[in-house]
């Protein structure tokens, strides 16, 4: 597996700036209408790597592909009612899907039906 | 235990009859939406959003029916739980205004007997089109005691308002449940001046 460098640098910069004792420095907005989706420090940063489905997944591909992407950093939502503003999509798999609450923008991260946890993913917001 | 971040959590649904406008009214129109055709493909089942009334942080978890209005599948699991109704029609489409009433039933049947509602009649941008008159709209809501606003989730006119009031009749409630007369009587009270003037749409 090769790894994209310059973003990975990219991210190691990013974290530590809004990263503080493993939480959420900043507010965290959505990146298009700047919804406020979660309040500072009340969600917990993680490193997994997790696929998710591009907001924009293009008008070249084939019916019924969706385009993903590999992201390694989340912020962890245990409760949901902890969220400022969120939605969530219907059900595909065992996960739901995580958009702006005003303008749908996403996924944004998604919800384990599992263990009933949520994950925003970093790369997919806006902090502020 | 984790720190609890809100005080109060509302269920709300809406409900009406398909083509009203119901999954608009929980989106926000402006020149940043960005809908991608993944999340329009799956569809959106609730979403949280949170409100400051009279200082108490409040997270209103809002349903969409999701097209089953269609299938008149609406049943007392969608029902369970729900604290507040939102009962949308469209001021551009009479069948939608009818069957207010057969919702009304619905709702009667399946929800819980103290359930607050509301009646919104949506797309009021859409003066050109309109066939049912706001006196009309305003005439069945005192009938059945509930009540009414006229909303364009377009042109984003007293969206925010309706769930405020939804939410603050609510926490109205709960208030006289809590056997405390005065509180619920000052809230009321100070509702009028709090509330933003009408926006004039539709009149």
């Amino acid at each position: 597996m090769s790894e994209p460098e310059v973003n990975t640098n990219e991210e190691k910069k990013g974290t530590s700036d809004f990263v503080e004792d493993g939480k959420n420095k900043m507010v965290i907005k959505c990146k298009y209408c700047l919804s406020k989706i979660l309040e500072k420090k009340t969600a917990v940063y993680v490193e997994q790597e997790k696929e998710l489905p591009l907001m924009f997944q293009g008008i070249d591909r084939k019916q019924g592909e969706i385009k993903k992407e590999m992201l390694n950093e989340y912020y962890h939502v245990d409760n949901m009612y902890i969220f400022e503003n969120i939605g969530f999509t219907h059900q595909v798999d065992n996960y739901k899907y995580l958009t702006c609450a005003d303008c749908e923008a996403g996924p944004v991260g998604y919800y384990d039906l599992d263990s009933k946890h949520s994950y925003i993913a970093l790369s997919r917001i806006e902090h502020s | 235990m984790a720190k609890k971040t809100y005080d109060l959590l509302f269920k709300l649904l809406l409900i009406g009859d398909s083509g009203v406008g119901k999954t608009c009214i929980l989106y926000r129109f402006s020149d940043n939406h960005f809908t991608t055709t993944f999340i329009s493909t799956i569809g959106i089942d609730f979403k949280i959003k949170t409100v400051e009334l009279r200082g108490k942080k409040i997270k209103l978890q809002i349903w969409d029916t999701a097209g089953q209005e269609r299938f008149h599948t609406i049943t007392t699991s969608y029902y369970r739980g729900a604290m507040g109704i939102m009962l949308v029609y469209d001021i551009t489409n009479e069948k939608t205004f009818d069957d207010i009433v057969k919702w009304l039933r619905n709702i009667d049947e399946h929800a819980n007997e103290d359930v607050e509602k509301m009646i919104l009649g949506n797309k009021c941008d859409m003066e050109e089109k309109r066939v049912v008159s706001k006196e009309r709209g305003e005439a069945i809501s005192r009938e059945h005691g509930i009540r009414f606003m006229e909303t364009s989730a377009k042109a984003n006119v007293n969206i925010e308002r309706a769930f405020s009031e939804l939410a603050e009749a609510i926490l109205d409630k709960a208030a006289g449940r809590d056997a405390d007369p005065d509180h619920a009587r000052i809230a009321v009270e100070r509702r009028p001046s709090r509330a933003p003037p009408a926006r004039a749409c539709c009149s």
